[in-house]
């Protein structure tokens, strides 16, 4: 019999088998789908919010009573200032008060005019987010203050205040706006990497473990198959799962960044048909070749329940190459293409930086994806007869 | 025809469980096992038109023969041949003349039993409208016209049997091998089987040569052309029922089929009887 007539008929059923499990293509969907524009939202509200705070100018101060000169500055640019309350420490690490507090101690104001330097505390809790983005504000007006204390000190003793800047630092940032954006939106591509492997995952588990569970690998090898044959159509319909879970979850992304709340980010976070495209000549390959690696790794199994316990370590291993560049402070390396997940996400955060990707960025993981899928396949095939009769 | 001879399979047996742990013992390694023999020298013919039966208890190695038949697992050594088919060189050729209901029955449960007929008819090289027009006349046959529709999740034994038959006959084979069918069928189900496969051994039904092994003498007596009795591995009597009761002098099927099939323990339990009279019939080993 034709062997690619019978992979046809077996990828016809397998599909319409994992179709028909709606409950746990549902739960694929919603954790595939909807998790990626939910995280780019929350993120969004964080950044809004952060923003709202800057634009708001809000000082809390602990005795603010005792530094009328630096109230006095602050009301002049502009910032409001308001009592902290008394248990703010408590606030700010249970993350209830989302700005910094100025201690200000009671003889500031007289140690400020014997010029013996007052030392305030600017208390703040660096896992309160919030808080953290409102100090880096704070110390930036209370800089501005000591400058113009000490700028008014010297012109009243005759001296030039340029004596006080040698040196004039320009800061300019080679990033654009997307690629400062992808520090916020790399997440993006682990999200969508792990959609891809969380669609193959019940496919590939079903049709080599689980139809080893119920029985019905044995009967399917009484057929005038090939083992390559039977493989191929599997893998083809578990690929294909994945490859649908790979679209869904980009395109879910389209629709998002119009519901982002934050106007800087939706400038930053450019994520149109173009970058969707890109997105999937990476993620096709590679969604065809983790179906063969879960396939193969199910294979071994004698249950389903032992082999999503080996699936998670393959789970497991994208998540940790996904996070490689952002341990690796000295770049991309040239091997990061060789390494599969390592190289789409790489490529993937490229993309929203707005970097385009050359022929060999393409064409390499292309070709790892193709040799991974080979050899688990081939693995699968070999191993399918002895795991029938086991 | 199905020719099968001196057929033997030995498997690599599981490594002995470590008893108790101790840290000085500590080691990942495991008491290995002598390999266990399951099929040691298995042969018969079983022509077309004819229905032939493997009888054997427990573990002699029948279910091992059918899956080396159905060219699951690789023999060791022997030969088996389909239709003069060799079995090893030519599995595929080999296995779409036949249509073999394994030990493993299992089926698609999100797929309904049409279905579930329909794709091995596929598998088989047919078309699906005749895989289609198959899965009918099966359901006919085997009379499961209303099951036909249904997700097979949620059958019963019987009906799950029922599909699993339908599955194995839906490209008409000259050959059916057939392990232990009956296993979950009840009384009418098992009728029903038995004159369905009656009527495939006639010429009408396409004089299909019919192999199916058990471990119940009444369906051997009331069904088989003729009996294959395998004991621990090995062929130890052929012929037909009434051949097999003459030679070893018994009236009962079940009397012979002990004799031939564990003449040891008979020898043994002689033996303890004629030591010891007192000993109750029972014990005396009357089988």
């Amino acid at each position: 019999m034709n062997p690619w007539r019978s992979a046809l008929a077996v990828f016809r059923k397998e599909w319409l088998d994992a179709m028909r499990d709606r409950r746990t293509l549902l739960v694929v969907l919603v954790s595939a789908v909807l998790i990626g524009p939910l995280a780019l939202l929350a993120l969004s509200g964080l950044i809004a919010s952060l923003e709202a705070k800057a634009e708001q100018r809000e000082l809390v101060v602990a005795g603010i009573g005792y530094a009328p000169s630096l109230r006095n500055y602050a009301e002049r640019q502009t910032w409001t200032l308001r009592e902290a309350p008394s248990d703010y420490e408590q606030r700010l690490k249970d993350s209830k008060l989302g700005d910094p507090v100025l201690v200000i101690a009671k003889d500031f104001e007289a140690e400020l005019l014997r010029g013996d330097s007052p030392e305030v505390e600017l208390v703040s809790h660096s896992a309160n987010p919030q808080s953290q983005a409102g100090a880096r504000r704070v110390a930036e007006l209370l800089r501005g203050f000591n400058q113009e204390r000490v700028g008014l000190t010297l012109a009243l003793r005759g001296v030039a205040l340029e004596l006080l800047t040698p040196m004039k630092v320009q800061e300019v940032d080679l990033a654009n706006m997307q690629a400062r954006a992808a520090q916020f939106t790399g997440m993006v591509a682990l999200i969508v990497l792990l959609a891809v492997v969380s669609g193959a995952l019940n496919a590939a588990l079903d049709s080599t473990a689980g139809e080893r569970e119920r029985g019905s690998l044995e009967p399917l090898l009484m057929n005038p198959v090939t083992g390559m044959a039977l493989v191929l159509g599997k893998w083809g319909a578990v690929a294909a799962v994945s490859m649908l879970v790979a679209v869904l979850s980009c395109l879910s992304f389209l629709p998002s960044q119009w519901l982002l709340r934050s106007e800087n980010l939706q400038a930053m976070f450019q994520f149109g048909w173009t970058e969707m495209a890109l997105f999937l000549v990476l993620l096709l390959p590679f969604a065809a070749a983790i179906s063969a690696m879960l396939m193969a790794v199910a294979i071994r199994c004698k249950s389903y329940k032992e082999a999503q316990a080996n699936s998670t370590v393959v789970m497991m291993a994208v998540m940790f190459l996904a996070y490689v560049p952002m341990f690796n402070q000295t770049g991309e390396e040239p091997w990061h293409l060789w390494v599969p997940a390592l190289a789409q996400n790489s490529l993937m955060l490229r993309v929203l930086k707005g970097e385009g990707l050359t022929a060999q960025q393409w064409l390499v993981p292309l070709f790892v994806c193709a040799l991974l899928s080979t050899l688990c396949l081939g693995f699968v095939a070999r191993r399918l007869r002895g795991a029938a009769v086991k | 025809m199905i020719q099968i001879e001196q057929l033997a399979k030995s498997f690599a047996a599981a490594p002995a469980p470590r008893q108790g742990f101790a840290l000085k013992d500590w080691s990942f390694k495991r008491r290995a096992m002598p390999p266990v023999q399951a099929v040691r020298d298995v042969s018969f013919t079983a022509p077309n038109g004819h229905i032939t039966g493997l009888l054997g208890p427990n573990g002699a190695g029948k279910t091992t023969t059918l899956r080396m038949l159905a060219g699951l697992i690789t023999p060791d050594a022997g030969r088996m041949t389909v239709d003069g088919i060799d079995v090893v060189a030519q599995p595929q050729a080999a296995v779409a003349t036949m249509g073999v209901l394994s030990d493993a029955r299992g089926l698609y449960p999100r797929l309904s039993a049409r279905e579930n007929i329909v794709y091995f008819g596929l598998l088989q090289g047919m078309s699906r409208d005749a895989a289609q027009t198959r899965a009918e006349t099966l359901a006919q046959m085997l009379d499961m016209k209303p099951l036909l529709e249904r997700r097979t999740e949620g059958f019963s034994q019987g009906e799950r049997m029922k599909t699993a038959l339908a599955r194995a006959l839906v490209h008409d084979p000259a050959h059916i091998v057939l392990d232990e069918p009956s296993n979950g069928l009840d009384v009418l189900a098992t009728r029903a089987l038995r004159e369905s496969l009656r009527f495939l051994r006639t010429p009408a039904g396409g004089s299909k040569c019919i192999v199916f092994s058990t471990h119940i003498m009444q369906e051997v007596q009331r069904l088989c052309d003729s009996v294959v009795v395998v004991s621990h591995g090995r062929t130890v009597a052929s012929g037909t029922v009434a051949e097999l009761l003459e030679r070893t002098g018994e009236s009962d099927f079940e009397e012979a089929f002990v004799k031939l099939a564990f003449p040891d323990t008979l020898r043994d339990r002689a033996g303890l009887r004629d030591a010891n009279p007192a000993l109750s019939p029972t014990e005396r080993g009357q089988v």
